[in-house]
C-alpha cells in the first residue's frame, strides 16, 4: 500500500483547514496545548534543519529560543514594541547569535561546534543575570498583561507551518543534497568543490531564526519569563528527542515526532518529571542504536513512502 | 569596575589557579584519551564524575572514613562502570558518524543524571572534611584544594607513566595513532577501547572524590565538567596528551584572574570566551596537532 500524493495533500488541507477554525471551537486549555505542539513542532523543525540535515548536532539549541524570548520581552517592556514585531526581532537577535557561534566553530570539522553549543545556554544565563538593568537579572521580566491567544496561536502555526514548509523547500534543492552531502562524507563534499563552511553556516541560520521568533512569542504568551524558565536544557532535549523518534533529515519526522511525543507527555509524563527525562535519554540511546531513521523511517520502509519527505 | 589589584592578589590568582588546573588536567586526560583512541566525544564524562562524587559522599557518611581514602574505591568501581558503558552501548558506535556517538553519549549523560536525581535526590550535599585555609605570607591556600592539587598531580603522573612505559599503554598510544597498524601489530583493540573507557572512567570518578570535599554535591554538577574538559583539550592540542597538563593550568589561572574582575557566574563565560577565541585564532591548539 501506498500513500497517493493528491490524497495527502487533501488530507494536509483538511488537517490545516481544521487548525484553523479550531479556535472558535475549542476550550482555552485545548488552544493553548496546541498553540505549544505548534511551538514543539516550529523548535523541533528547526534543529532538524541543521543537526538532522548536515550531521551537526547542535546541544544548545534552547539558547536561540532563550535570546528571542528575551529580545522580545525587552523591546516590549522597554520599548513599548507590539508583540509581533517584537518577536521578529527576537528571530533577527538570533540569527546574529547564530553567526558569532557559527563563524569560529563551523570553520572546522569535528565536535567543536557541537561541544560549543553545549556551553551556550549557561553562557547566556548568566549574561541575563548580569545585565540586571535591562533584564531584571534573577527576577524576570513581567510583560503588560494583554490578552492575545489567539492572535498568538495563528502566528505560532504560521510559523510552524513556515519551518516545515522551509524544511521541504530545503530537502528537495540542489542546497539541501549539499547538506546532506556534507554529513555524509564532508571531505567528499569539498573534493566536488562545495563550500562546506558557507553551506554549514546558511543551514544554521536557517535553524535558528524559527526557535528565536518562537522564543518571543512564547514569552509573550507565558506573560513573565526569567533565566532558568527561557534557557532549560530540557527544552534542547526534548528537541532532539522529538526528531529522532520521528526521522531525523526528513520533513515530516519531526512533525510527527513532536505531535506523538507532545501528547504524550500532556497525558502522561508530566507528572514524572525526573522519570520522562529518564524515559528521554533510554530513547535517544534506542534510537541511536536500534533506528536510527526514526519512526518515520519504519513506515516508510513498510508503505514504501519517498524517504526524504 | 575599580579593582585595585596588589601583588598579593596576583599571587593569590597564581597559586588557585595552578591549583585548580591540574585537577582539570587529570579529568580532561580521561576525556582526551577516549577521543584519542576511539574518536568519541563522551558527552557524559563529567555526569561519571558525578557518580564519583556521591560515591564519595556516600561511603564518608556510612563509614566515617576519611573521604581521601575513597579514592581507590570510586576510581575501581568508575573503573567498572566506565567498562561496562564501552562493552554494552558504546562500542556498537565506534565506527558510526560523529553524530550518533555524540547522541548515544548524550543520551548516557541525561540518563545518569536523572537517575541521580530519583535516586538521591536534588538536596546539596557537602563532605565537610578538611575545611579552612592556611596563610603562607598574604596568599592563602585552601586545605582541600591543595590536597587536591597533589592527589590529581600525582595521578596525573602516573597516568603519564603508564601510557609511556607500560605495554598496556604503548598499545593505548598505538591504537590512538593508527587502529589498522596497532591491530596489525597483534593489539586486541577492542579490548583498548574497554579499558581505555574504564581508564578515563576511573580519572572522572577521582576528579569527583576529589571535588566532593570543594564544592556542593548535587545530580548536576557534572555537565559543565564535560564542556571544561573539553576546552582543556582544545587549548592544549586534540590528541596531544601533554597538552591536557597546559590546557588544565591555563583554564585554571584564566578562570581565577576573571573571577577577580567579574562575578563567579560570569568567570564561568570568560572559560567560553577563551573557547570560541582559540577555536577562530588556534584551532590546532597552543602546542599544535596530534603528538602522542
Amino acid at each position: 500500500m501506498s500513500v497517493s500524493r493528491p490524497a495527502f495533500l487533501m488530507l494536509l488541507a483538511v488537517v490545516l483547514a481544521a487548525l484553523a477554525v479550531y479556535p472558535f471551537f475549542g476550550t482555552g486549555y485545548g488552544v493553548r496545548s496546541m498553540l505549544q505542539l505548534f511551538m514543539w513542532i516550529a523548535l523541533a523543525g528547526s534543529w532538524n534543519l541543521i543537526s538532522g540535515l548536515t550531521g551537526y548536532v547542535s546541544f544548545g539549541h534552547v539558547a536561540f529560543f532563550g535570546i528571542g524570548a528575551y529580545t522580545a520581552s525587552v523591546l516590549i517592556t522597554k520599548a513599548a514594541w507590539a508583540w509581533l514585531p517584537a518577536a521578529l526581532a527576537g528571530g533577527v537577535m538570533a540569527l546574529v547569535l547564530a553567526v558569532v557561534i557559527g563563524w569560529p566553530c563551523l570553520r572546522l570539522k569535528g565536535p567543536y561546534f557541537a561541544i560549543a553549543m553545549l556551553g551556550l545556554d549557561e553562557v547566556l544565563r548568566a549574561l541575563v543575570s548580569y545585565f540586571e538593568g535591562l533584564t531584571g537579572g534573577g527576577f524576570g521580566l513581567s510583560l503588560p498583561t494583554l490578552q492575545a491567544t489567539f492572535p498568538i496561536y495563528y502566528v505560532m502555526g504560521a510559523t510552524a507551518v513556515a519551518v516545515t514548509l522551509l524544511t521541504y523547500l530545503v530537502i528537495t534543492s540542489r542546497f539541501g543534497l549539499r547538506l546532506m552531502t556534507i554529513r555524509e562524507d564532508e571531505i567528499a563534499a569539498e573534493v566536488m568543490g562545495i563550500d562546506t563552511f558557507r553551506h554549514k553556516l546558511m543551514a544554521l541560520l536557517l535553524s535558528a531564526v524559527g526557535p528565536g521568533i518562537v522564543g518571543g512569542l512564547a514569552a509573550r504568551d507565558q506573560g513573565y519569563i526569567e533565566p532558568i524558565s527561557v534557557f532549560p536544557l530540557a527544552t534542547t532535549i526534548t528537541m532532539i528527542v522529538m526528531v529522532l523518534f520521528g526521522g531525523k533529515g526528513t520533513v515530516w519526522g519531526p512533525v510527527l515526532g513532536a505531535t506523538v511525543l507532545f501528547f504524550l507527555q500532556e497525558a502522561v509524563w508530566a507528572r514524572f518529571i525526573y522519570l520522562h527525562q529518564l524515559l528521554f535519554g533510554a530513547i535517544i540511546i534506542a534510537v541511536v542504536l536500534l533506528m536510527p531513521r526514526g519512526v518515520l523511517g519504519l513506515l516508510q520502509l513498510k508503505y514504501r513512502l519517498p524517504r526524504t519527505i | 569596575m575599580n579593582v585595585v589589584v596588589t601583588p598579593a592578589m596576583v599571587g593569590q590568582v597564581i597559586v588557585s589557579g595552578i591549583l585548580a588546573g591540574a585537577l582539570y588536567a587529570m579529568v580532561a586526560l580521561g576525556l582526551a584519551l577516549i577521543f584519542g583512541v576511539m574518536r568519541v566525544i563522551n558527552i557524559a564524562h563529567g555526569p561519571l564524575l558525578m557518580l564519583g562524587a556521591y560515591a564519595t559522599y556516600f561511603l564518608y557518611t556510612a563509614t566515617g572514613i576519611n573521604p581521601y581514602l575513597t579514592l581507590p574505591i570510586t576510581m575501581g568501581a568508575l573503573f567498572v562502570v566506565g567498562m561496562l558503558l564501552q562493552r554494552t552501548l558504546v562500542f556498537r558506535v565506534v565506527d558510526a558518524p560523529e553524530l550518533s556517538s555524540l547522541l548515544l553519549t548524550f543520551g548516557v549523560s541525561i540518563a545518569l543524571v536523572n537517575l541521580a536525581q530519583l535516586g538521591f535526590s536534588s538536596d546539596l550535599r557537602a563532605v565537610e572534611f578538611l575545611t579552612g585555609s592556611f596563610l603562607v605570607g598574604p596568599v592563602a591556600f585552601s586545605k582541600s584544594r591543595l590536597v587536591a592539587f597533589l592527589v590529581a598531580a600525582a595521578i596525573t603522573a602516573a597516568a603519564f607513566v603508564f601510557l609511556k612505559s607500560t605495554r598496556v599503554g604503548k598499545a593505548i598510544r598505538a591504537t590512538s595513532q593508527s587502529r589498522e597498524v596497532a591491530m596489525v601489530c597483534g593489539i586486541n583493540v577492542q579490548r583498548i577501547h574497554l579499558l581505555t573507557f574504564g581508564l578515563a572512567a576511573a580519572l572522572a570518578g577521582a576528579g569527583g572524590t576529589l571535588i566532593a570535599m570543594i564544592v556542593a554535591i548535587q545530580p548536576e554538577m557534572g555537565q559543565i565538567w564535560t564542556f571544561k574538559s573539553f576546552l582543556v583539550i582544545v587549548l592544549g592540542g586534540a590528541g596531544n596528551y601533554p597538552g591536557a597538563l597546559l590546557g588544565g593550568m591555563l583554564l585554571g589561572l584564566v578562570e581565577q584572574l576573571a573571577s577577580l574582575f567579574l562575578t563567579t557566574q560570569l568567570s564561568e563565560a570568560v572559560a567560553y570566551v577563551l573557547l570560541v577565541v582559540v577555536l577562530l585564532v588556534r584551532p590546532t591548539g597552543l602546542l599544535g596537532g596530534r603528538q602522542t
